[in-house]
């Protein structure tokens, strides 16, 4: 197998008295979709907090291809290659949908960007053929508010897409889409993986995690109590039992 | 008659400068300032100083008040853009008190509470701008200036930045920007185009004294800005014309006594300001501007 792009190692991390990671270890290995399930309150997006430097864990480590992200911020995690997606989506809601996406790409904090005139034209030209790729094109103009719920969704993804990051984080990304547009949104979520991009998302549709992903880790109450195939793992009337509300 | 209306106009685009430069950041950066009379009595100051010590020229007055307004916007920037936004306002309310303070008790410097008086006129190119006309035309000039940037730098990646970090710090900061920073340039380029309301006013009255940087006169023009449309071009400069529009208007209705024409004046703001909180909350050009993105 080979060495896994992101790895945690022993990670703590407490809010008070509530154990939000316990002595989480958890690898992703690179190339694949690894979906992170487990009730409500499991820790979920706490890892991604974690991993994104939104929060510094108590104790542990966080490494990223062997770099540790110990003293990393959020926005050193982006330049790091690691983009993630909100739960509640944080579009920038009065931008239209092709601003949402080029500004993206768009890091400097000086009025302009490096690399002149050609540089922004691929800019432009990799925000219209994402917009095209996730079917947003008749809604470039529009301010990303007044989209409707898919449509934001895909929005989000889409600000993913043009980034060049090689970690992906969703936080909860199809949930309440369509099957047809769950099925769109699984095609181009898995068409990148070919491009070497690893992708780790959190998920409470279990339907959706057994086809979207490669892999499973299963929280609860901040620990890692199993990871594995997703057939194992949904298979497993322990975790089962835990998921859907019997307490161990 | 011809000579007030000049002198109308002049005060119009000085404010709409102020109030231009105010709404980059309301309005782009959703950064709410309460210290903007403090950075346009720091620019009357420096330009009535050097207009008395070193050069009458606008080309020397101006960039020098720019200069000054940008840097010491970093004193309330730097530390408090690191924080919500509701540190900002605070920092920048102390930032106010502190300036009027300053204005008003500096004697040797600002002339305290008497202030700076005999402002020589302006020049340009070594033209003296003698006349109201002149001095219009280069004050509707200065605001063609500054709408211009503000137009341009709104529609560049930096524009686009802050209203991505107005609309999710978070977010924008997980995508990679840095939301301080850029807040940071943004205060300092609307404290320097402030700078240039400083300068022309200070010409214009040749004279400056602290009674015109004061809390009130920070919330005037954040009153032009929600009056004529936060976040849009030209809202500012209209509020700025229906602020002063008003009471020169209310001199007209002679039915009214004199002397509550000032009681008058501030209940029909007051009254203009809750029904535009009602009926247009974006201003009174904000609403209509917006695309109808639904109509596509």
């Amino acid at each position: 197998m080979s060495a896994p792009v992101l790895r945690l190692k022993g990670v703590n991390k407490r809010f008070g008295g509530v154990v939000a990671a316990n002595d989480v270890d958890l690898d992703l290995p690179p190339g694949i979709v690894t979906a992170l399930v487990g009730p409500n309150g499991a820790g979920k997006t706490t890892l991604f907090n974690l991993i994104t430097g939104n929060l510094k864990p108590d104790s542990g480590a966080i490494e990223l291809r062997g770099r540790s992200l110990a003293d990393i911020d959020p926005r050193g995690a982006a330049r790091l290659g690691i983009a993630r997606s909100f739960q509640d989506l944080r579009l920038f809601e009065q931008m239209s949908v092709y601003e949402n996406v080029l500004s993206v790409m768009e890091c400097s904090a000086l009025p302009w960007q490096p690399g002149g005139g050609a540089a922004a034209r691929a800019r432009r030209d990799k925000a219209d053929a994402t917009l095209e790729l996730v079917g947003l094109t008749r809604w470039h103009d529009a301010r990303a508010i007044d989209l409707g719920y898919a449509e934001q969704k895909f929005l989000s993804l889409a600000r993913i897409l043009v980034t060049d990051a090689s970690l992906w984080l969703l936080d909860e990304p199809a949930s309440g889409l369509d099957p047809a547009s769950y099925d769109r949104f699984v095609k181009l979520v898995r068409g990148r993986l070919a491009d070497g991009i690893t992708i780790c998302l959190i998920e409470h549709n279990l339907d959706i995690v057994q086809g979207i992903s490669d892999r499973i880790a299963f929280l609860d109450q901040g620990t890692v109590l199993a990871a594995g195939e997703p057939r194992a793992i949904l298979n497993d009337p322990k975790l089962a039992a835990i998921y859907f509300g019997e307490r161990r | 008659m011809v000579g007030y209306i000049l002198n109308l106009l002049i005060l119009v685009s000085i404010s709409g400068i102020l109030a231009a430069s105010l709404n980059f950041i309301i309005g782009y950066a959703g950064i709410y300032s309460m210290a903007h009379a403090a950075f346009f009595g720091i620019a009357a100051y420096t330009g009535a100083l050097i207009a008395l010590h070193v050069s009458t020229s606008l080309l020397v007055a101006i960039p020098a008040a720019m200069a000054m307004c940008a840097a010491l916007s970093l004193v309330i920037s730097l530390p408090s853009l690191r924080v919500r936004g509701e540190y900002f306002v605070v920092a920048s309310l102390g930032l106010q008190m502190i300036a009027f303070t300053v204005f008003s008790e500096w004697k040797d410097v600002t002339g305290g509470l008497g202030g700076i008086t005999g402002v020589p006129i302006a020049t340009l190119f070594g033209y003296k701008l003698r006349s109201l006309e002149s001095f219009l035309v280069v004050s509707l000039a200065c605001l063609a200036f500054v709408t211009g940037v503000i137009y341009v730098l709104a529609r560049t990646s930096f524009g686009r930045s802050l209203r991505a970090i107005r609309d999710n710090e978070v977010a924008a900061a997980a995508f990679g920007k840095n939301p301080t920073l850029v807040k940071t340039i943004a205060v300092a380029i609307s404290s320097a185009l402030c700078g240039i309301a400083g300068v022309l006013y200070a010409f214009h009255v040749s004279f400056v004294n602290p009674e015109t940087f004061t809390v009130d006169q920070s919330v005037l023009i954040m009153a032009m800005i929600i009056i004529g449309g936060t976040g849009t071009v030209f809202g500012p400069i209209l509020g700025a014309l229906i602020i002063h529009l008003l009471p020169a208007g209310l001199t007209y209705l002679t039915f009214l006594p004199a002397r509550e024409l000032a009681s008058m004046q501030q209940i029909i703001y007051g009254g203009a300001m809750v029904l535009l909180m009602i009926y247009r909350p974006s201003g009174i050009i904000g609403r209509a501007n917006l695309k109808d993105t639904w109509s596509k």
